[in-house]
């Protein structure tokens, strides 16, 4: 199975959690998600993510100047993070019950 | 923080992702992009065998991530009559498979592409014939058969998606979309060519048959115009006045068509007032264009032409032996 196409529908709640955890810049939280394990996750998604939650209104935002190099632009959860964060939390932990119910039961008939 | 060199790689990368968004207001991507060149730095400042991606790949999952619509192409009015006839195509696509009616009509037609095929490679020899000049009827001279053949060859290929390259497809829909706009003008053409030499002789046997006759029109023997006959009875002599008509009762008329033979005939007149060309041997004039281009009795004939003229080309043929014969017997053997 593509573990990438998973990621897709996954990424906005690993992003939230990431966040929750600690705000980060960018890159950042691309480094977190993979050393978390989502290795294949692409940076640019993760942008485009971060951007997007933050439009939504789930996350913070704020730059950071760099005395040397660029500023950093620091994503931080806010209220309705957490809320969402929450609920996925919630959506992910049914479904992958259930996903593993269906998985364990036919495993053995598969093949 | 990590700090990292930018490198000019990275700031031109930057650029062809900012290119590729800018289709989107500038405070998004101003959003979208802040920091990229920082984090693209340390990302490659920590995995040193990490290239660079492409940069317009790399904004499509940028927009895609962040839920903004893909890029708008900038081929605007092309691509928007492409995607209209997709579009079209589908939905005829769906009506068909819903009318099983529909549906076998069109598998019918479908099991007639090869016939297509060749038709629109007739169609471009004989476009490129005409061209040339060297189309005949529907058809074509000798060496565009080869012509056709080698285009016969190509179409079904295509066809039949032996090639399949980019860019091959548009043009072969242009092409078919060309070829069904130009099939019935050819047609036509080619058709009226056809009917040419038809068209002629249907003129032909009408100018022989009728007194108003134009030019162009008369008698002929093996294709050169008669503009007079020398009519010589049984015993050889002369004759004059002679009329002459076919089985149908049409008057036999000469050639009139001055401009070629340069010989103008003078009508006699019958009985009734109406003049006739058919009588024969008509008064004929040798003529010939002056300095003004215009057409006058010649000033200095050819004497022994001019005698022909008018008196014919013998003065007495040998006369015929036995009781006067049929009418279809040869009357005369022209010789010295």
């Amino acid at each position: 199975m593509d573990a990438t196409q998973l990621l897709k529908g996954v990424l906005d709640v690993a992003v939230l959690a990431v966040v929750e955890e600690e705000d980060g810049y960018g890159y950042d939280v691309v480094r977190r998600l993979r050393a978390a394990g989502l290795e294949d996750v692409g940076d640019a998604s993760v942008y485009g993510t971060l951007r997007r939650l933050y439009s939504a209104g789930a996350l913070t935002s704020y730059v950071v100047p760099s005395e040397e190099g660029p500023h950093r632009k620091y994503y931080g959860i806010n209220a309705q993070g957490r809320a969402m964060l929450e609920l996925q939390r919630k959506v992910w932990s049914e479904f992958s019950t259930t996903m593993n119910a269906l998985l364990g039961t036919t495993t053995g008939e598969a093949a | 923080m990590t700090t990292s060199t930018v490198t000019p790689e990275i700031v031109t990368f930057a650029k062809g992702v900012r290119a590729a968004l800018a289709d989107l207001p500038p405070e998004e991507v101003d959003d979208l992009t802040e920091g990229l060149e920082a984090d693209l730095a340390e990302s490659l400042a920590e995995d040193l065998r990490r290239t660079l991606p492409d940069p317009v790949a790399y904004a499509a999952e940028l927009r895609l991530a962040a839920g903004l619509p893909g890029r708008v192409p900038e081929r605007g009015m092309l691509t928007g009559l492409i995607d209209t006839w997709r579009g079209a195509r589908t939905g005829v696509a769906e009506a068909i498979a819903r009318n099983p009616a529909l549906d076998s009509v069109s598998e019918f037609a479908a099991s007639l592409r090869p016939l297509w095929w060749i038709v629109r490679a007739w169609l471009a020899t004989w476009l490129l014939a005409a061209f040339f000049g060297m189309e005949d009827g529907y058809w074509f001279e000798a060496a565009w058969w080869v012509v056709f053949l080698a285009f016969a060859v190509v179409s079904v290929q295509g066809g039949r998606g032996t090639w399949r390259l980019p860019g091959v497809k548009g043009v072969v829909i242009a092409g078919n979309v060309l070829a069904l706009v130009a099939l019935l003008p050819v047609l036509a053409a080619a058709r009226s060519w056809g009917g040419q030499s038809d068209d002629y002789n249907l003129g032909y046997a009408d100018g022989s048959s009728s007194e108003s006759s134009g030019d162009r029109k008369g008698l002929s023997l093996d294709g050169q115009p008669i503009e007079n006959i020398y009519p010589y009875d049984a015993a050889g002599n002369k004759l004059t006045g002679v009329q002459l008509f076919d089985v149908d009762g049409k008057p036999l008329l000469p050639n009139r068509n001055v401009d070629e033979t340069q010989v103008q005939q003078t009508p006699a007149t019958l009985e009734t007032g109406a003049q006739a060309y058919n009588v024969y041997p008509l008064t004929v004039m040798r003529m010939t264009y002056d300095d003004l281009g215009d057409l006058v009795p010649d000033p200095n004939p050819d004497p022994d032409k001019a005698a022909a003229y008018a008196n014919g080309p013998f003065l007495k043929v040998p006369a015929v032996q036995g009781p006067p014969a049929p009418a279809a017997e040869v009357v005369a053997t022209p010789n010295e």
